[in-house]
């Protein structure tokens, strides 16, 4: 399989890739911004065997350009404040975010933060672990020596906290 | 019986599961099949990915702080041999506002350590013209070169005028956490595992946990943040006037704070330990300000704001809920 193809695959994959790096680096911009570098990387391969999975590759080059980036500090100092009061949508391959206006974003903020205080409702071990992992920044292995329990405990407790929020606003 | 999981649930394990150290390709495969399988998939992912991308950005509500019941109890009860009388408490803050001696004053060297005991205060001038007021049973160190002026506090409360030096940062090393200045003044307190900043001019970054690479949260005058990283509880909020530093001019001032913590403040002050009866005492909460003058004068006045009962048993002193 040629790397021509491998663009065919880029175009069709885009968005699931910012989908999941977006994820991993908590902001959309930085995960849009490494998907933007792996199509300038895919462009320069010239005619190279991509093999039997040319989705598979995108994912393992993308998780690179993302480990190389993590390694040499370029991301952003700050945190884009995602105060996305609508929504994200997917249109023609592209997750668009909208960007706000300072009062939505201060009535956004406020919702928040009334949302983020459903989850002292949950079991203590379930707020302290959302807390450390979601707004403190610490990674789940972090959390999880943190408060002495598995990394797999962290994750049920962290899916449980994230489904009251999804609940509580819905 | 267990109902079927709904795609809003099978999503957010699913964003769960990405935010692990590591991902696989055959994980990417697996929630791309997931994905591609339905527009509600995406739909509800998208729900869950927004959701956390907001709580990402999110900083904590500056809450506009309650009035503080101000009730100064500073008449009549106890003798009047104030160790703080109201005149030297405000002759005292004149002194220090025309940058004049406070008690004991120091010049330093690099790398030196400064302790008070219990019930005393001590000014440190440093050299960079900076000045460190120590309250009671605190320690830290001093160690400035070229390149940054660095304080280390565990267990201590002081409060910070620092000279502007945009060249040379102003780091404090507080338990866990850093704070990190150029010209400003604010008050730290580290006891017990929980920190409080409270700013009083300039601005003031604080990072609860450099060590997991935890975000910054820049303070302005006025506000206030405190740290439980037992809990990862972080709170910033609007201090009143001189609350934080209000131990400078003899004065302990609470808003809302359990007794536990007003007697930690207490025997830091005296010698003589003052005890809780039990632990429902601890949790009786008090908002007020009290005037540091005798032990026995402080609890009694203690005791008229809150219902309890004081005990004397020689080695020290007991209180208790009515």
């Amino acid at each position: 399989m040629k790397s021509e193809s491998l663009l065919e695959t880029y175009a069709e994959k885009r968005a699931n890739l910012v989908r999941v790096f977006a994820a991993r680096l908590r902001s959309m911009s930085e995960a849009e911004d490494l998907i933007q570098d792996l199509f300038f990387k895919i462009e320069r391969l010239e005619n190279q065997e991509v093999g039997e999975n040319p989705s598979a590759l995108l994912f393992q080059m993308a998780n690179h350009l993302m480990l190389d980036r993590l390694r040499s500090q370029k991301r952003a100092a700050a945190r884009d404040a995602v105060w996305l009061q609508g929504y994200i949508t997917s249109s023609q391959g592209q997750v668009l975010a909208d960007e706000p206006s300072a009062e939505a974003a201060l009535a956004a903020r406020q919702q928040l933060a009334a949302l983020i205080q459903r989850v002292d409702e949950l079991p203590q071990k379930v707020a302290q672990a959302f807390r450390l992992h979601k707004l403190e920044g610490r990674s789940q292995a972090q959390t999880a020596e943190v408060m002495g329990i598995s990394q797999s405990t962290v994750e049920k407790h962290i899916s449980a906290a994230l489904k009251r929020l999804i609940q509580a606003r819905n | 019986m267990k109902t079927q999981p709904t795609d809003s649930e099978i999503a957010i394990n699913w964003l769960v599961r990405l935010q692990r150290s590591t991902v696989s390709p055959a994980d990417w495969l697996a929630f791309d099949a997931w994905l591609s399988a339905s527009q509600y998939h995406a739909r509800a992912y998208d729900a869950a990915l927004l959701m956390d991308l907001q709580l990402a950005g999110y900083e904590p509500e500056i809450i506009q702080a309650a009035p503080l019941p101000t009730r100064a109890i500073n008449l009549s009860v106890g003798p009047k041999t104030w160790r703080w009388p109201v005149m030297g408490a405000a002759l005292a803050s004149l002194l220090i506002g025309a940058g004049l001696i406070w008690q004991s004053q120091v010049h330093v060297a690099p790398e030196t350590a400064y302790a008070t005991a219990v019930g005393a205060h001590k000014t440190v001038l440093l050299s960079d013209g900076s000045r460190i007021d120590l309250n009671a049973a605190s320690r830290l160190t001093v160690d400035f070169d070229r390149t940054r002026r660095q304080v280390r506090m565990k267990d201590a409360e002081a409060y910070f005028d620092v000279a502007k030096d945009p060249r040379r940062p102003f780091i404090i090393e507080a338990g866990h956490s850093q704070i990190r200045v150029v010209g400003t003044a604010f008050d730290v307190k580290n006891r017990d595992g929980l920190l409080v900043v409270c700013v009083e001019r300039g601005i003031v970054d604080v990072q609860p946990m450099p060590s997991a690479g935890s975000r910054h949260y820049r303070l302005r005058p006025g506000q206030a943040l405190s740290y439980d990283p037992k809990m990862g509880l972080i709170n910033v909020s609007l201090a009143r006037n001189g609350e934080a530093s209000g131990w400078r001019t003899g004065r302990l001032i609470y808003r809302d704070q359990p007794l536990s913590v007003v007697v930690a403040d207490l025997n830091r002050q005296f010698d003589r330990p003052i005890q809780l009866g039990n632990a429902q005492t601890g949790k009786v909460r008090l908002s007020g300000v009290l005037i540091v003058d005798t032990q026995t004068a402080m609890v009694k006045r203690l005791s008229a704001l809150l219902p309890l009962t004081i005990s004397d048993k020689g080695d020290g002193i007991v209180l208790t809920t009515r």
